[in-house]
């Protein structure tokens, strides 16, 4: 039984990173789990890496598919919860996805923690990954957990945030609802930055993330302030 | 001329299409339907509804629970979408239309929405008004449309009792117009108390009455073809 539990663990494994997943991770998400979406206590939580090319939503519905069919096949039941930017469509089940987040997924399997910016960080690629997430009955091998944070001494996205939202405060599974990001200032500045520059998004503490950047150096930190300042003015 | 075996393996891939909760093999399976000329209304009862009674069944069962039941839902949409259009109006000798809504300061709709849906499939035209309705806002979207019929549908008791103050005032107005209620906190004795003509208890039990109902609804327009026929 259990050999055949990590047949189909490894199997849709690597299905799903030879189709263009950048990270993978099964798990047990029992305890995070209310009222009607209780019986599906499996999650398969998927990453792509934004960076790849523009189409990452496409990548990751595809790949979800993927999952939807090996499950169909295997006879287990499954619900989707599609990629957060991704959510529009007005159909009965999408009344259900805020039951879940995806970061709870991605923490309970693995793929890395919640970052001083309260974003999903993995040591590989940093904030910089998609998430989406496939609920499931399938007994599927969990991964290990990740109970840490793992940004130690770094501060970087508090120091350069340009509403001085971050508190510096740090994620811990025993701790997961500890105040992050102070949602007001953030908000407020990235209205005040929609209005006058036309950017939807900020994503200052995205940039600024040493984990999963390539080649970086404390100069770049410079380049990032000098840009930061100019966007505050 | 479609065959009657092929008929059937297109309605069964309909019903199984439900029941999976996969909305592509739905749509594949409506288009294909009309491609090879099977009747839009006979897809609909006896191919996608069908898939939502078995649904129903293992729902009361706890085989499926709401998340299945929702994504079924889905399904059953995707394949009327394509169906709806094709198919001819029905001749019941009711006008069958319905003014649905769930009551002011109340946002819990996914009840609501499961009874709209068989509404939509029996061929009513239905006019949602969505959740968090004004009271008043029944009351003038009946007058506006004549529907003979007005479903309510609140979650919680401090939201329940508006469902009364709309009564009230639809009776006032148009003493012929039939009301449905419908949400947790009601039962049948509200219901009776307060004037309504049906009561559904929650989403499976609205979903039951939904369904006994279109099926009753398939009987009379077996009945009538039956008729013509003779």
């Amino acid at each position: 039984m259990r050999q055949r539990q990590r047949g189909l663990s490894e199997s849709l494994r690597e299905e799903l990173l030879r189709n263009g997943a950048s990270v993978v991770g099964f798990a047990d998400v029992t305890d995070a789990l209310k009222g009607d979406i209780a019986h599906l206590r499996m999650a398969v939580s998927i990453g792509v890496n934004r960076n790849l090319n523009g189409e990452t939503i496409t990548v990751l519905s595809n790949l979800q598919k993927r999952v939807i069919r090996c499950l169909r096949s295997w006879g287990y039941r499954y619900l989707c919860i599609p990629p957060d930017s991704d959510r529009q469509n007005g159909s009965f089940i999408s009344r259900l996805y805020p039951l879940f987040t995806h970061k709870i997924a991605a923490t309970s399997s693995g793929i890395g923690w919640i970052g001083k910016n309260g974003l999903l960080i993995s040591f590989e690629y940093g904030p910089r990954l998609s998430l989406a997430t496939v609920l499931t009955d399938a007994p599927l091998v969990p991964d290990r957990p990740i109970e840490f944070s793992q940004c130690g001494s770094c501060s970087l996205c508090r120091d350069y945030c340009p509403s001085k939202a971050i508190t510096g405060n740090e994620w811990s599974r025993n701790n997961p609802y500890i105040e992050l990001v102070r949602k007001t200032p953030c908000n407020m500045y990235k209205k005040r930055i929609r209005a006058t520059k036309g950017k939807p998004n900020c994503g200052l503490c995205i940039n600024i993330c040493p984990y999963g950047r390539k080649n970086f150096s404390g100069q770049q930190c410079g380049e990032i302030n000098l840009q930061a300042d100019g966007l505050a003015g | 001329m479609v065959t009657e075996e092929k008929k059937e393996e297109i309605l069964e891939r309909l019903k199984q299409a439900v029941i999976n909760y996969d909305e592509d093999s739905a749509k594949e399976a409506a288009k294909e339907a009309l491609e090879i000329g099977v009747d839009a209304a006979d897809a609909i009862f006896n191919g996608l509804v069908k898939g939502m009674e078995e649904v129903g069944r293992l729902f009361e069962a706890q085989e499926y629970f709401v998340p299945e039941l929702l994504m079924c839902a889905d399904a059953l949409y995707a394949g009327l979408d394509i169906l709806k259009p094709h198919m001819k109006k029905l001749d019941l000798g009711v006008k069958g239309s319905v003014v649905i809504g769930t009551v002011e300061g109340d946002v819990h709709d996914i009840g609501k929405n499961i009874v709209k849906m068989m509404f939509d499939v029996a061929g009513f035209t239905v006019y949602d008004l969505g959740r968090d309705v004004p009271l008043d806002k029944f009351v003038e979207e009946q007058l506006r449309t004549d529907s003979d019929l007005v479903c309510l549908s609140a979650m919680m008791t401090t939201t329940m009792v508006g469902m009364k103050t709309v009564i009230d005032k639809l009776k006032a107005k148009n003493p012929n117009v039939r009301i449905m209620i419908g949400g947790a906190p009601v039962s049948q004795d509200i219901a009776e108390k307060w004037g309504a003509d049906g009561y559904a208890k929650d989403a499976s039990n609205a979903l039951k009455d939904a369904i006994n109902m279109i099926s009753s609804l398939r009987k009379m327009r077996d009945e009538a073809e039956a008729k013509r026929a003779q």
